[in-house]
């Protein structure tokens, strides 16, 4: 294969729900701290408030959207991240080879990947589950404490705590090694492309089973 | 955004009809099941309201006084002591003013 030769990895309403991600989860995860923390004054924590409600609203309102305006990709996202194999627990083993790589500038043998790695499985699966609980639990802790029981609010209160702290931590993962792989990080940023080549090495059952050349599609 | 063209593709006949059918019974299954039990807790929460609210409906039916003009003690204070109601006396002492104490909370 050439090495001019892209394959479209992240579609244009991928990238938009990215976009709205970026601006609505990055918001929402340092007001959180700040919340949780409350170092700044009365009115500045009331301010940080109002940001995370109605950062929380665009989160929402961007979840929804891309849920009913490609619901596709949330199949096919879904069918994705909870795909498990033996090759997942060997992915683990040496957690993807990036430790060798980036501490002991060593190449280890990593099992092939489809489109998204075992961390990447296993980071969705998070970012779905701990993103959808975290929506729900921060609607009921906003906008109905006062049409629920105590016990369950109160229920909701940590869910939302713990939810939103993992999420952070991922949070910060990912952005390290999202801009590490520079690559897929322009794909998601700028134009949806990798480089063909890449996209092999990096995710060769991804390129051999769920790819096919465009000239297929529009005969 | 870049102008570059690409030449592959996601297939987008990747996800098989039964996995398509199967995905979303999963999500409508996890959609609704939150949905009806936040339901039945709000509606228990308005169980609770209710029982409340007929708990003090109760205790008015068996309650031989039910208004404050109907009070014996306070009828005794008006015409032994305090003279009519809303009058000098009963102002002086009942009446009472506000004072905001908030700052001496924190």
């Amino acid at each position: 294969m050439s090495h001019d030769k892209m394959i479209l990895k992240h579609p244009l309403s991928v990238r938009m729900f990215h976009y709205f991600l970026i601006l609505s989860f990055l918001p929402l995860a340092v007001t959180g701290v700040l919340l949780y923390f409350k170092p700044l004054s009365d009115a500045a924590m009331h301010l940080t408030m109002q940001f995370h409600a109605v950062a929380g609203v665009v989160l929402t309102v961007a979840c929804a959207s891309f849920f009913f305006l490609a619901y596709d990709r949330v199949v096919l996202f879904i069918k994705r991240v909870f795909s498990f194999s033996i090759a997942d627990l060997k992915w683990f083993a040496v957690l993807g080879g990036y430790p060798q790589k980036l501490i002991l500038r060593k190449k280890v043998f990593v099992p092939p990947m489809g489109k998204y790695n075992s961390g990447q499985k296993l980071f969705g699966i998070f970012v779905l589950i701990g993103g959808s609980l975290l929506i729900l639990s921060g609607w009921i802790l906003w906008g109905y404490p006062h049409a629920l029981p105590r016990g369950f609010v109160a229920l909701m209160g940590n869910v939302h705590l713990i939810a939103g702290i993992v999420l952070t931590l991922f949070l910060c993962v990912h952005l390290f090694l999202g801009v590490y792989m520079f690559d897929d990080f322009k794909a998601m940023i700028l134009h949806g492309k990798i480089p063909y080549e890449e996209a092999k090495e990096m995710s060769p059952l991804w390129v051999e089973k769920e790819t096919i050349p465009v000239a297929k599609i529009t005969r | 955004m870049s102008e570059q063209k690409y030449q592959y593709t996601e297939n987008p006949f990747a996800v098989t009809r039964r996995e398509f059918i199967t995905i979303t019974g999963v999500i409508a299954a996890f959609l609704a099941l939150p949905a009806i039990w936040i339901k039945s807790v709000a509606s228990s929460n308005n169980a609770y309201i209710q029982a409340r609210t007929q708990g003090l409906y109760t205790d008015d039916v068996k309650s031989t006084i039910r208004v404050s003009h109907a009070n014996t003690a306070v009828n005794r204070y008006y015409k032994e002591f305090g003279g009519e109601p809303l009058g000098h006396l009963s102002h002086k002492l009942l009446h009472t003013h506000y004072i905001n104490r908030t700052k001496g909370l924190g």
